[in-house]
Formats: C-alpha cells, sequence, structure tokens
C-alpha cells in the first residue's frame, strides 16, 4: 500500500498511573487465546535453547537398516529415509526454525524501523527518497526477491535469514513510518524540540517509544510469516542445507512419502502449524490492545 | 544424451496447454488389440498423454541440452543410425554403412522414401547441412566431430565421413541421440527451430505451450505412422501431482516417481512400474589440485570411508546397482573390478599416512534438489565416522557448472547420462587434457591406454584397453563410482508397445492405449 | 484531486525506473554464466565462446541495460535466452493463467473473509469470535505447498472428484477451466483470506461503533439494514485496499502452488528465469510485476477515496 491517510492517530497511552507495558499485559492476560499462544512460545523457547541437551539422537545419525520406521518406544516420532531419529530432528529444529524467524525478523526490525523513523521524522526529500526505495523492493514479489536475493549470496542458512530480512524491510519500514508520522506533530515532541534537544535524542527517546506499538504487533506476525517463509524456501530447496534439520526443510523432503512414512511429514508440520499458529494469534491479540486502527500488515504481504 | 540431467535439475513445470484437454484417457477412444509390436498397423486412435517431470528449455535438436526436450524430440527427430535397447546401433535414416579398411573413411547410404514433415525429401544434402551446421556454428554437440576431416556427398543416397584417426565411436557420435538428428537443408533460415518442429520422425511437433506440447501422427513416416494420432506432453514437476494424475487416468506415462515409491506403485492396480537398469552412473570427483586431495591416500580413504550400499538404500531405495567403475553391469564394455570395501579403519589408516587430520572439512559440490543431495548426507555421516566433516553445497545447475569449470570446489558429486559407447564413458573425463576433466586428474599412464583404445577398432582389444585404464582410474580415484540407477517409469495398465530403454529415451512411435 | 493523480503517476514512473536498475543490477551481481547453463556440461570452450559473443553479454552493462530499455518502451522486451523465444510471448502466454488463479483466488478470499470477519465482529470476545479468529489464523499458519498436496491427495486422488493439475483455457472448455481451478485458488486464496478476515472484523467494529450507526439504530432501522449500509459499506475500504495488496501479489506468481499444480503461471517462469539465469526473461517478468503492483496500487489509493468520504487529498502529506 502506498498511501495511509494519517488524519486519525493512534491513541497514545498517556496514563500516568501505570506504566503502558504493565497495561498492555494487563489487558493482553484477559485474552486466553494470548495466553495459550505465550505459553506455546515459551515452551518452543525452551526447546529451541535447550534442544540439543533433550535430543535422543544426533541431527545426522543414521541407522543403518533402521530407515522408515513408525514410531516407537525407541523412535518416538519414527525414523526419515536416511534412518535418522525424526523426534531428534524436530526437537533439533526449533533452534533452526526459531533463529532463522529471529534474525531474519531482527534484520528487517532494525533495518525498515531506521528508515521509517528517518522518512517519517525528517520528512520531505528524504522521506521521498526512503520510500520510494522500499516501493521497489516492495513492487518484487517477495519469494522471488528472496530467491533472487540467495541467487546473488549463494544459498544456506545465513543467506535465508538475510533473504528474507530484505524482503520484509519495507514493510517495517512503512508501519514504522507511518506511525511517526501520527506522534511527529505530538505536544511533548515539538516541547523537546524547542527546548533544543538533538534529533537523535528525541527520535530515540521519545517518537520510537510511542510509535512503538504497531512496529511490536508487525514483529510478531512477521516471526510467523518468516518460518513459512523458511518452508517455503526450503520447498525450492534454498532454506537450510541438509543435513540441518528445519521444520520447513523435513516438511518438504516428508511430502514424498505421505504415503510410506507420514510421520515424517506429519511432525514437522505441526510443529510449524503449531508455532506459525501461537505467532499469528499473539499478533492479532496484540494488535487489539496496541494498535487498534491496524497500522500494521499494512500489506499482509507474505513471502509464501 | 549429453548433460541431459541438467535440464531436469532446473525444471519446475506447468501443464496442458489445454490445446487438447481430453482429460479422460480413453476419451477418444483407442482401438483395441492393434498392439502390433511394429506399429505398422493400421493407425490407431486416441491421445496419449505423458507427464514428464522436466520443462523443455527449447527444441532446436542441435542447440537443446536438456533432457526434457530431448525426451520430446526423440519422437519428433530422426538420426542416422540409432541404439537399441542394447546399446548396439541400428539403421534408421541410414540402412548400411561400411568402414573403409584403414578406418578412416566410414560410407552412408541413406533410405531413398524418407520426407520431412514438411514434405520435402530427404537426401545426402540435408545430412551434410545439418552436421555442417553443428560444427560450422560451433554449437553444443561439435566436439562429436572432432576427429572428422570431411563430410561429402558422392551421390544423393550416400553420405561420406572421412576422418583425421580411427574413430571406433562414431555411430554413437552420429547417432547416439537426437542431439544429431537430421534437419532439412536450409531448415535454420527457414524456421525457428527453438519452437518449430522439421524431422522425419513418427510424430510432428505442434506450437509449444508453457505447460505441454501436443505432438501429431505423420502418416507419411518412413516407418509408417505410429499407433497413436497424438502425444500430448505435459511438465509436472511436482512428483504427488504425476502420480495422482496417474492413478486417476489423466495421464498414461510418467517418468515423474520418487524412487519410494516405486514398491507400492508396483503392486497397485491399474498401473504398470517399468524399472530397468540405466547406462547412467553417479560418482563423486575430489579436486586433485586442492589439498589433501591431492594426495591418493587421502582420496583412497573417501573410497573406503563411504558405504555405496546405504547410499544406494536411501536415494534409490534398491532400484540401483552398486558399481565401482562407470559400465553397468549387463553392458558389453562391463569390466567387474570392485577394490574398496566400505572399511572405516583402513581409511582412517589412510588419512594418517596422508598427514590429514581429524576434522578435515570436504566440501560436497551437488546440484539443488538431486539424489545427491540424499547421498551427500549418508557420504557426511559416513565420512564423519573417518574425522572428515563434509558440508553439503547445494547449487543450481549454472552457478554449479561455473565453479566446475573454475576449478572451485572441493569435491562434487553429480552424474552422467546416456553414454553408450566406453570413449563417452571414459575418455573426456579422465584424460589429462579432457575437457570434462574438472577434478585435475593426470596419469600419462591412462593418457596413453585412452588415446590407443579411441582409435582401436578391434572390438576385444578395445575392450581389454578400457578394461585397463579402468582399474587405473578406480584405483587413483580419479572419479570414485558409486552406482548405476534405474531407469523407472509407470504407465497405466493398458498402454502397450513401449520399450523402456537403457539410455532413457523415451519412444512413442508404437504404444496404445486400450479403452 | 487530478494533481493528485498526476504527482502519484510520476512517483509510481519513478519506482518503475528505480525498479528496472534494481532488477538489472541484481541479474548481474547473481553469479552462474547463462551460457554454460544452455549449453550443458558437455560445450567446448569454443562451442561457449561462440554462443558468448553472439549474445551480446559481452557489451558494458550501461550500453547492455539501455538497449533493453529502449526496446522495452517499444514492447520489445528481447528474447529469452533459453527457449529462444520473445520474452514478451512467454509473458503473454501464461497471462490467462495466472488472472484466472488471481481472480479465483481473491473471490476465495473474500469468501472466506466476509463472513468470518463480520461473524466475529458482531460478536465481539465471544467464542463465536475466538473460533472464527483462530480458523482464519489456521489457514495462515499451514505452509501452501503442503495444503496443496493434501488437497491433490485428497480431492484428486481419494475422492476422484477434481483434477490433479493442470490448467484449461477458459475459452476451450468452461467446466474444466473451473473444474482445474478449484485447488490451486483456494491453496492461494485461503492465505489472502485470513489476511482480510483481521481487516473486516476490525473496520466492522469500528463502524459499529460509530455514530451515525448507532444512531441508526437508535432510529430503529432493521439490524440487517443497518449492517448492510454503513457497516459493510465501511468494511469495503479495507477489503480494497488490503484486497487490491493482495490481488497484485497473486497476479505477480504464486511460485509455490503454481508448482504443486502444473500451472502454467507466471511466478513459476520467474523462477525458472532465475535458476537459468535467463536474464531477458527474468527482467521482462519483473518489470511486468512492478507495472501490475504500481497501477494496483494507484488504483487502490484513488478508490479510497472515493470509498471513504473522510478522507481528501487535498494537501495531504503523501
Amino acid at each position: 500500500m502506498t498511501s495511509e491517510p494519517d488524519t486519525a492517530s493512534v491513541p497514545v497511552a498517556t496514563e500516568k498511573h501505570r506504566p503502558r507495558w504493565a497495561e498492555t499485559l494487563l489487558l493482553l492476560v484477559r485474552n486466553p487465546m494470548a495466553i495459550a499462544s505465550g505459553l506455546v512460545l515459551i515452551g518452543l523457547l525452551v526447546v529451541g535453547l535447550f534442544g540439543q541437551w533433550l535430543a535422543p539422537y544426533g541431527h545426522n545419525e543414521q541407522f543403518v537398516g533402521g530407515q522408515l520406521e513408525a514410531p516407537s518406544g525407541s523412535h518416538w516420532f519414527g525414523t526419515d529415509e536416511a534412518g535418522r531419529d525424526v523426534f531428534s530432528r524436530v526437537l533439533l529444529g526449533a533452534e533452526v526454525s526459531l533463529r532463522v524467524g529471529a534474525v531474519a525478523v531482527g534484520i528487517s526490525l532494525v533495518a525498515g524501523v531506521l528508515i521509517g523513523l528517518l522518512a517519517g521524522y525528517y520528512g520531505r526529500w528524504l522521506d521521498d527518497a526512503l520510500m520510494r526505495f522500499m516501493d521497489m523492493l516492495f513492487a518484487f514479489p517477495a519469494l522471488l526477491m528472496a530467491i533472487a536475493v540467495l541467487a546473488i549470496l549463494g544459498r544456506g542458512e545465513n543467506n535465508a535469514m538475510i533473504a528474507i530480512g530484505i524482503v520484509y524491510t519495507p514493510i517495517f519500514a512503512r508501519v514504522t513510518r507511518a506511525s511517526v508520522l501520527t506522534v511527529r506533530e505530538d505536544v511533548f515532541i515539538r516541547a523537546s524540540r524547542s527546548s533544543g534537544a538533538g534529533d537523535a535524542r528525541i527520535i530515540f527517546r521519545h517518537v520510537l517509544p510511542n510509535a512503538a506499538p504497531p512496529i511490536i504487533v508487525q514483529t510478531t506476525i512477521s516471526l510467523a510469516f518468516a518460518i513459512l517463509s523458511e518452508a517455503a524456501l526450503s520447498f525450492v530447496g534454498l532454506g537450510t542445507q541438509p543435513p540441518n534439520p528445519s521444520w520447513g526443510r523435513m516438511l518438504s523432503e516428508g511430502r514424498g512419502f505421505i504415503e510410506h512414512a507420514w510421520w515424517m511429514a506429519l511432525f514437522p508440520g505441526l510443529a510449524i502449524f503449531v508455532t506459525v499458529l501461537a505467532f499469528n494469534v499473539l499478533g492479532d491479540a496484540l494488535r487489539d490492545v496496541l494498535d487498534p486502527r491496524q497500522r500494521s500488515t499494512l500489506s499482509g504481504k507474505g513471502a509464501r | 544424451m549429453a548433460a541431459a540431467a541438467l535440464g531436469t535439475a532446473l525444471v519446475l513445470a506447468a501443464c496442458d496447454t489445454g490445446e487438447d484437454v481430453d482429460v479422460d484417457q480413453d476419451g477418444s477412444g483407442a482401438e483395441n488389440g492393434a498392439t502390433d509390436e511394429d506399429g505398422d498397423a493400421a493407425p490407431v486412435q486416441g491421445t496419449f498423454v505423458a507427464a514428464i517431470s522436466g520443462e523443455p528449455d527449447q527444441f532446436d535438436p542441435h542447440v537443446t541440452s536438456a533432457y526434457a526436450s530431448f525426451q520430446v524430440l526423440e519422437n519428433v527427430y530422426d538420426t542416422l543410425v540409432v541404439p537399441d535397447d542394447e546399446g548396439e546401433f541400428q539403421p534408421s535414416l541410414a540402412t548400411e554403412w561400411t568402414t573403409s579398411d584403414d578406418g578412416l573413411t566410414w560410407t552412408f547410404t541413406l533410405r531413398d522414401d524418407v520426407v520431412f514433415h514438411d514434405g520435402s525429401e530427404f537426401d545426402a544434402d540435408d545430412v551434410l547441412y545439418s552436421f555442417n551446421r553443428i560444427i560450422d556454428e560451433e554449437l553444443a554437440n561439435a566436439y562429436r566431430f572432432a576427429s572428422v576431416d570431411e563430410i561429402t556427398a558422392p551421390d544423393a543416397q550416400t553420405v561420406e565421413i572421412t576422418l583425421t584417426e580411427p574413430t571406433p565411436a562414431l555411430l554413437d557420435n552420429v547417432g547416439g541421440f537426437k542431439g544429431m538428428a537430421i534437419i532439412p537443408e536450409g531448415a535454420a533460415d527457414e524456421y525457428d527451430l527453438a519452437t518449430e518442429g522439421a524431422g522425419t520422425g513418427p510424430f510432428a511437433m505442434g506450437s509449444p505451450g508453457a505447460s505441454g506440447i501436443s505432438l501429431t501422427a505423420f502418416e507419411d513416416h518412413w516407418g509408417g505412422p505410429p499407433s497413436v494420432d497424438q502425444v500430448e506432453f505435459r511438465y509436472i514437476s511436482e512428483a504427488t501431482t504425476a502420480l495422482t494424475s496417474l492413478r486417476t487416468g489423466e495421464v498414461h506415462w510418467t517418468d515423474n516417481i520418487p524412487p519410494q515409491d516405486i514398491e507400492s506403485l508396483q503392486s497397485e492396480d491399474g498401473i504398470e512400474v517399468g524399472v530397468s537398469p540405466s547406462v547412467d552412473y553417479w560418482y563423486l570427483a575430489l579436486n586433485q589440485d586442492v589439498e589433501p586431495w591431492d594426495q591418493l591416500e587421502a582420496r583412497q580413504a573417501v573410497a573406503y570411508g563411504i558405504n555405496r550400499e546405504q547410499i544406494v538404500d536411501v536415494t534409490q531405495f534398491g532400484a540401483a546397482t552398486v558399481n565401482q567403475t562407470a559400465i553397468p553391469e549387463d553392458n558389453f564394455w562391463y569390466h567387474d573390478y570392485a577394490p574398496f570395501d566400505h572399511d572405516p579403519d583402513q581409511a582412517r589408516d589412510l588419512l594418517d599416512s596422508a598427514g590429514v587430520e581429524e576434522g578435515q572439512s570436504l566440501g560436497i559440490m551437488v546440484v539443488q534438489d538431486t539424489e545427491g543431495v540424499q547421498a551427500a548426507q549418508v557420504m557426511e555421516a559416513n565420512l564423519a565416522d573417518i574425522g572428515i566433516s563434509v558440508q553439503i553445497e547445494q547449487e543450481p545447475s549454472s552457478t554449479w557448472l561455473d565453479r566446475q569449470a573454475e576449478g572451485e570446489f572441493d569435491a562434487f558429486m553429480w552424474s552422467w547420462l546416456g553414454n553408450l559407447d566406453p570413449f563417452g564413458f571414459y575418455h573426456a573425463q579422465h584424460y589429462s587434457e579432457g575437457g570434462f576433466n574438472a577434478q585435475g586428474y593426470n596419469n600419462p599412464e591412462v593418457d596413453d591406454l585412452l588415446e590407443q583404445a579411441a582409435s582401436e577398432t578391434g572390438q576385444d582389444a578395445r575392450k581389454a584397453l578400457y578394461d585397463q585404464a579402468a582399474e587405473m582410474i578406480v584405483d587413483d580415484v580419479s572419479y570414485l563410482y558409486l552406482y548405476n540407477p534405474d531407469v523407472v517409469q509407470a504407465w497405466a495398465e493398458g498402454v502397450e508397445g513401449y520399450e523402456i530403454r537403457p539410455d532413457r529415451a523415451i519412444n512413442f512411435e508404437n504404444v496404445t492405449v486400450a479403452e | 484531486m487530478s494533481g493528485y493523480v498526476l504527482r502519484r503517476l510520476l512517483q509510481s514512473l519513478v519506482v518503475l525506473i528505480g525498479v528496472s536498475i534494481l532488477v538489472f543490477a541484481i541479474i548481474h551481481l547473481v553469479p552462474g554464466d547463462p551460457i554454460r547453463q544452455a549449453l550443458g556440461t558437455r560445450a567446448t570452450e569454443a562451442a561457449y565462446q561462440a554462443l558468448r559473443a553472439r549474445s551480446g553479454l559481452d557489451d558494458p552493462l550501461l550500453v547492455q541495460y539501455f538497449n533493453w530499455i529502449g526496446s522495452a518502451l517499444t514492447g520489445d522486451l528481447g528474447v529469452s535466452f533459453r527457449s529462444g523465444r520473445p520474452v514478451t510471448a512467454l509473458i503473454l502466454e501464461r497471462i490467462p493463467a495466472t488472472l484466472s488463479l488471481a481472480v479465483a483466488a481473491i473471490v476465495v478470499a473474500l469468501l472466506i473473509a466476509v463472513p468470518l470477519g463480520t461473524i466475529s465482529a458482531l460478536k465481539p470476545r465471544s467464542p463465536v469470535d475466538w473460533f472464527a479468529t483462530v480458523s482464519s489464523q489456521a489457514g495462515l499458519s499451514i505452509p501452501d505447498f503442503w495444503m496443496g498436496i493434501m488437497f491433490i491427495l485428497i480431492f484428486a486422488g481419494t475422492l476422484g472428484w477434481l483434477p490433479s493439475g493442470g490448467y484449461v483455457g477458459l475459452t476451450e472448455d468452461p467446466v474444466e477451466w473451473a473444474r482445474h481451478l478449484v485447488m490451486p485458488a483456494v491453496t492461494a486464496g485461503v492465505a489472502s483470506g485470513s489476511i482480510l478476515t483481521r481487516f473486516v472484523r476490525s473496520s466492522v467494529l469500528e463502524a459499529l461503533g460509530q455514530d451515525y450507526v448507532r444512531t441508526a439504530r437508535a432510529k430503529g432501522m432493521r439490524a440487517r439494514d443497518v449492517l448492510t449500509w454503513h457497516v459493510l459499506r465501511n468494511a469495503l475500504v479495507p477489503l480494497v485496499t488490503v484486497g487490491g495488496v493482495q490481488l497484485a501479489y497473486l497476479l505477480s506468481g504464486v511460485v509455490i502452488v503454481e508448482i504443486v499444480f502444473a500451472w502454467p503461471g507466471l511466478g513459476q517462469m520467474a523462477l525458472q528465469a532465475v535458476e537459468a539465469r535467463d536474464y531477458s526473461l527474468l527482467q521482462g517478468a519483473v518489470l511486468l510485476f512492478a507495472v501490475i503492483f504500481l497501477l494496483v496500487n494507484l488504483v487502490v489509493d484513488l478508490l479510497y477515496a472515493k470509498l471513504d468520504p473522510r478522507i481528501s487529498y487535498q494537501g495531504a502529506a503523501r
């Protein structure tokens, strides 16, 4: 989207009696779905951080003669075509998938927010130049853009993170810029400007915190998209490289075995579904609380 | 069949131009019973629908190198001679051929009853034109004429090829695959060969679409009209989609069969699965210009370190034959030689004596989304046991070829397809100055043997030379040969007259579809 | 208003030129040699040099760029290296399939989003709302290749209701066209539908809270009429804006859905072009996508003003 008429402004929390994060949290815990998804994500984080100690086997430990075994006591999620323990690979894949999501979104968050802040705060030619550049990136179909970036950088997990990060940067830039425009002329920001505070100080101490809610929502939702994007890239062979396990890769490889070894696809598939759903639901709940005007996911454009 | 597999690596496909959208297999109704093996019987009605996993890049037989293109072109063009399913050359546009005593002159006698799809008559000038086009424009197959001095046409029905040295592989060179197709004189100017066909084959080419291409029976084909009216190729890259289409009768034939499905498909009603040994082989090549793989012991350690049986199990589900040389078992040129067993202890000793340290890294470059990716994962696990840490580097074929050409790799894994003559199997890959010797192998003895074998006309003597060379190539681990995969294709019950071939050429001239 | 349109057109042009430079730069940064790719493994160095010389790839980049842009302005996008065919023809050939899929997918998305979003807004924070929200989110949480494969196995394989893949032209056989379209359209439309649901829900919610709706209700207008005339009209705004972006996205090809369903769309073509380093084809495709994207956005912005009387572009900042 190229236009976001900012006639109405986001309700900016001005209540002084309670910090805004506490306010938000309070509102959030009233939503049972937010709690459920929050718990799921905390659980995933634990698996992601400690997966290598929880997993009974190595990610490429192959049991010769033990290929394609159905789930059993010794292999809870069965084994794959190379005789690897699917349970271990799903646990280890949590780290890969979460890391890809986190780093990719981290890249677009930092780059996009910075661009959005500069464009929104300074306006004029800088705004025009930066946002036209974002439009150019945005005009590329997302998955194609990611594939093109990977073609330049070479495939692999790190490059996949960069590629996904680049694809989502324009979205963050737009969300941030739109949000900044609504707070730029607020009384307290004008006040600090007239008191002679430096631009950097104003931007990071006053503008950013007040413009943050839609960005937070966008971050949560983008995490969901990033994990799906990694799966899509794995489907075309460009995501995480074998033998490293990412859920997307496992699901993509498992699709050829649906009729012989459903467990190969089912468990990584469930892992993706639950994780992405949790991020989406949490994002939705956050939006209800933080961003009722729906400034985030302006486009909802996903690299799928 | 050249580097055909490259084509398949890049394929993503589409389906059905919609030119003939008769989705039901028997919609137009095939005549029963007329399943004459020769296909000379009265023409049978019907459209035969084939789903191929690759998408042709273009249809100029002299220009393309994609296997998917040749799957189509096989049915559109003819060559002077044609390999049968044993790899022996049989008459096609040439009825007979003789070799002079010094082996330097080959004389081909041409058929006199051949017409092209455009109605023009076929004669020796067309052969000259076709071959000279390949040579003069330095097209991809020009190397096949490396030993050719001159091609002349003493009369309209005779072609004479003069050589600079005896070339026993000449029949393979001029007729091994449809890349050597004969096109009518002047065709390159008259037609846009990338999209238009101008052959003598059993089917004439329709206009290519984004999702497939239709061929129509050529009634004036010199071998008699084909058995079906039409062949429709559809490009379906996703195996699940192709298999489902086969099961529901939307297509009659497909080559898009993941090896893990072979067993269950074989027991399925309504589907027949053809599994047959191919002349393809998979191999690993270690870069001999890079430390420590320049050392023989280090390469041999890898050869002892990998478990070929396990690789075949994981990648092919048994639909392949382990082989430590290039040429498959049932081929005349096969040589039984297998010095390397899976032996991690021996491998470790060899690494020690080569001074390779624990944790030595080895990047294995594979073409994306091929079975090589699976194979490389098994190697990773195998070689981890002997202290080599493998990084799998998947590349699209364009980058892969670049890196291969520049020598920027530790090792690569790939396959050669469709070779018929031992010259094709061994020469350019292992000759020190060979065009495909990317691994940097240089053994003067092997060079000598290969040179002799290339011009040796006595078949047994020639085989002895190649056997000797093969042993040295294997011992030196110039290529680390892995296995010969099977050709796997499946078709609907009731399809008759189709034969699976070791060089993966697919020919629908005689196929019929039952009601 | 016309000043605004002019300004937007100008902006679009700037972006378009930027995209053309960007795509040109990206493509020439990509490693991998199209000539080697086209010739395959067995080509000799001589054959390689011969084809390379013919291709014009050794011209300076700037010359190549201006040659390309120059002919692109006349509608000639060059010749695809891989297939030897004109890029324009290759693109045109795939437009019907792409257009069919994009439009059908948007219809599917609307069929999901409008009812689901409205229902959940009418009873906010109720179990109905939660159910609607979670089910729409669920649609957004399944990788599309997976959804497509499951559809094929179930509806084409087991049940045999629909063809497993492929495209049939509308003009050749409308029934088969529709049958082939169902599964790809649903697969591609679900995600867009989920995204739209959120926006429908919130704008209906917002509209319900507006004074004029309350007034209408107080005046005794029937609930149904209120919903139709005021609330849904309000909901149209995000439908048009967000839906427009979704349409642009679908028009530039849904690569994965196309692969799974053997659908001859632009997405697959572009992907092949990247992989084969088919420079001219990729350049042409991306340029087309940018034009589509900018046009759709322009139309959306103009519609936006028409639909939402509160918005005026007079003196708007952007």
